[in-house]
């Protein structure tokens, strides 16, 4: 039945989908007209039948853009088409065929869980035959038959954002388009897999979903497209293979594991072979991407035999990373090089953004 | 597929009573509506009968045992406890997150505020009706209902519900947290109660007191019910109504700006 409905879902929303499901273009919103732009003229689109990641540090614009494409608030210029449709002039159109789960919790604290998405369902308009099939169907999926007459005001923290999550799908068919914020907060990580391959599996049959997150896994798990917001402007825009390449340029991160314990002369050694790197040849300088700013090399706090390093010529410094470990006598029991995470990059960029902000401020006093 | 709200936008505001009734209406609240009224009849009722002897109650030119005049005073009080809800639904709803919740969804903030209003009508005539059914065995030898009469204490009933709705809902919009809405709450509810007619005429007693009777709108909801119920309409009667009445629609208006000014 599932299946049917994904599939049902998928032909109806197929059809009419000539350009893009939203479209922001130069949005602009201010509270109160002595205060900055919160966001400042913003432009991105979002394909039907994909998920698109809107990432940003706290206080970047996240909130207040998802707040403007779910009708919560209006903007202070600019334009935003959802469906080809203005979301001011045709709210209600466009809130029957979107669903939003919000990175607050939302509950009817004395209706149990069964109650609550049978309740949620008929706000949607479904027939009673419809609700009671859903309900059944949603309860399985989403592992809550053991709290299914639980009162929402009993649960854990988790078992309601679990409950809050399924209750979206009550809506059906005539959702297209699903607002995920931080959809995973308080999640264990089976129910946050199993709701990742859930939207997976929905997306494939024509959702489109519109993602925010701080967890850079999910968002490289899930994403076909990622626009880092900062400040209240789109800093980044690419798939995420593509914001790694772009902006995690040739960095590499070479994963060594020795088969004895780190003394601290030999880091020392290491870190003089990539600094005396970086002194001597300017074009050469190895740019720190990882968390760790003050630093090339990370030490494996968990294992004392472990050590990461974050360069942009990997293969020359491993050459020389060898010849210092036959030189000391020391072994290595594994190695790896792969390129920086989709968190790697996210940092880098965001503060890349942020000191050319400064400097341009700096600028700008001076 | 084309749902019922597709073609009848009322259709969206009895969804939203709908669900503000099954959402807000929980055991103990029904059991509160009930047990209180009743403890007040059945015991402070006759308890105070047999402290007063047999003297009654003077309402117009009518004398009633203090039992009748209590049930009918019980009947505009438990309009005021039961409309309390109205706040209290939005108060859930913006602490538990469904005021936003609903505004994602096909309904708009005027269908919200519509839909909470006529909540709180049909849950303070719902309050009415039970202590009517509850009280009858008490009052029925003394009702005097006539055609003319009866609209005074469904005016007083419905205009009761939206004072004190409304004033609970204006409450609500307005206090940042549940301590501060449970005491102003309770505190004002306790003068509103116990500073009115609701359980002892206004008749003969201290001027100021008498005053202050009069400044609480639930004086002029009994006032109205015991008329309409003993069909004892005066030329005051009728100033009633119209203090009521403006009582009832400035909190009203209040009321509808704070909750169209509610920011999701």
């Amino acid at each position: 039945m599932l299946n049917n409905r994904i599939s049902n879902q998928a032909h109806s929303s197929i059809r009419d989908r000539n350009g893009p499901c939203i479209s922001v273009t130069n949005l602009k919103k201010q509270y109160g007209k002595a205060n900055a732009f919160t966001l400042d003229g913003i432009s991105f689109d979002v394909k039907y039948g994909t998920v698109f990641g809107f990432l940003g540090p706290n206080g970047a614009g996240k909130t207040t853009t998802l707040k403007i494409l779910t009708t919560l608030l209006s903007p202070t210029s600019g334009s935003v088409y959802i469906f080809g449709k203005d979301i001011i002039r045709k709210q209600s159109e466009i809130k029957r065929k979107i669903g939003v789960v919000s990175q607050n919790p939302s509950f009817e604290a004395n209706l149990t869980v069964e109650r609550a998405l049978d309740l949620y369902g008929l706000l949607w308009g479904l027939h009673s035959r419809v609700r009671k099939n859903r309900v059944d169907e949603i309860l399985s999926t989403f592992d809550l038959e053991s709290i299914r007459n639980s009162k929402n005001d009993e649960l854990s923290i988790g078992q309601r954002r679990r409950v809050q999550l399924a209750r979206e799908f009550m809506h059906g068919e005539d959702m297209e388009l699903l607002f995920l914020d931080e959809p995973t907060i308080g999640l264990d990580p089976s129910a946050r897999r199993m709701l990742l391959d859930y939207i997976r599996k929905h997306v494939m049959s024509g959702l489109t979903v519109f993602f925010t997150t701080h967890i850079m896994e999910e968002a490289e798990y899930l994403c076909d497209e990622i626009a880092i917001i900062d400040n209240g402007r789109i800093i980044a825009f690419d798939t995420p293979t593509g914001l790694k390449q772009k902006y995690g340029g040739a960095n590499k991160i070479i994963e060594i594991t020795f088969r004895e314990v780190l003394n601290q002369s030999f880091v020392d050694l290491l870190k003089k072979i990539i600094f005396s790197s970086e002194n001597m040849d300017g074009d050469r300088k190895r740019r720190v991407v990882t968390t760790n700013t003050t630093s090339h090399i990370d030490i494996n706090e968990t294992n004392p035999n472990g050590i990461t390093i974050t360069v942009n010529n990997a293969e020359e410094v491993i050459s020389e990373i060898l010849q210092l470990v036959s030189k000391n006598g020391m072994q290595i029991e594994s190695i790896s090089i792969n390129p920086p995470s989709l968190e790697e990059v996210f940092l880098s960029i965001v503060n890349d953004d942020n000191n050319l902000r400064l400097t341009k401020e700096n600028e700008v006093n001076e | 597929m084309k749902s019922m709200n597709d073609y009848f936008i009322g259709y969206s505001i009895i969804l939203l009573v709908y669900r503000n009734i099954v959402a807000a209406i929980d055991k103990m609240f029904l059991i509160w509506q009930i047990a209180f009224p009743v403890v007040y009849i059945f015991v402070a009722g006759y308890a105070y009968s047999a402290l007063i002897g047999d003297q009654g109650i003077t309402i117009g030119s009518l004398t009633v045992t203090y039992v009748s005049f209590l049930t009918a005073g019980m009947i505009g009080f438990n309009v005021m406890n039961g409309s309390t809800i109205a706040g209290a639904i939005i108060w859930n709803d913006k602490r538990n997150g469904m005021f936003q919740q609903i505004l994602v969804m096909p309904f708009n903030k005027i269908q919200y505020v519509i839909a909470n209003l006529i909540t709180l009508i049909l849950i303070g005539l719902g309050s009415a009706a039970v202590i009517m059914v509850i009280g009858f065995p008490t009052i029925f030898h003394d009702i005097n209902v006539t055609l003319w009469s009866i609209p005074y204490t469904i005016y007083a009933l419905i205009a009761g519900s939206i004072f004190f709705g409304s004033f609970t809902i204006i409450l609500s919009t307005r206090m940042k947290s549940s301590e501060g809405y449970n005491v102003i709450s309770n505190g004002l509810f306790l003068f509103f109660a116990f500073v009115s007619s609701a359980f002892y005429p206004a008749e003969g007693l201290p001027q100021l007191l008498s005053a202050a009777f009069y400044l609480n709108p639930l004086t002029y909801i009994v006032d109205l019910t015991r008329v309409g119920i003993f069909a004892q309409v005066s030329t005051f009667t009728n100033i009633e109504v119209v203090i009521l009445g403006l009582l009832s629609s400035t909190v009203f208006l209040i009321a509808t700006r704070s909750m169209s000014k509610m920011e999701a």
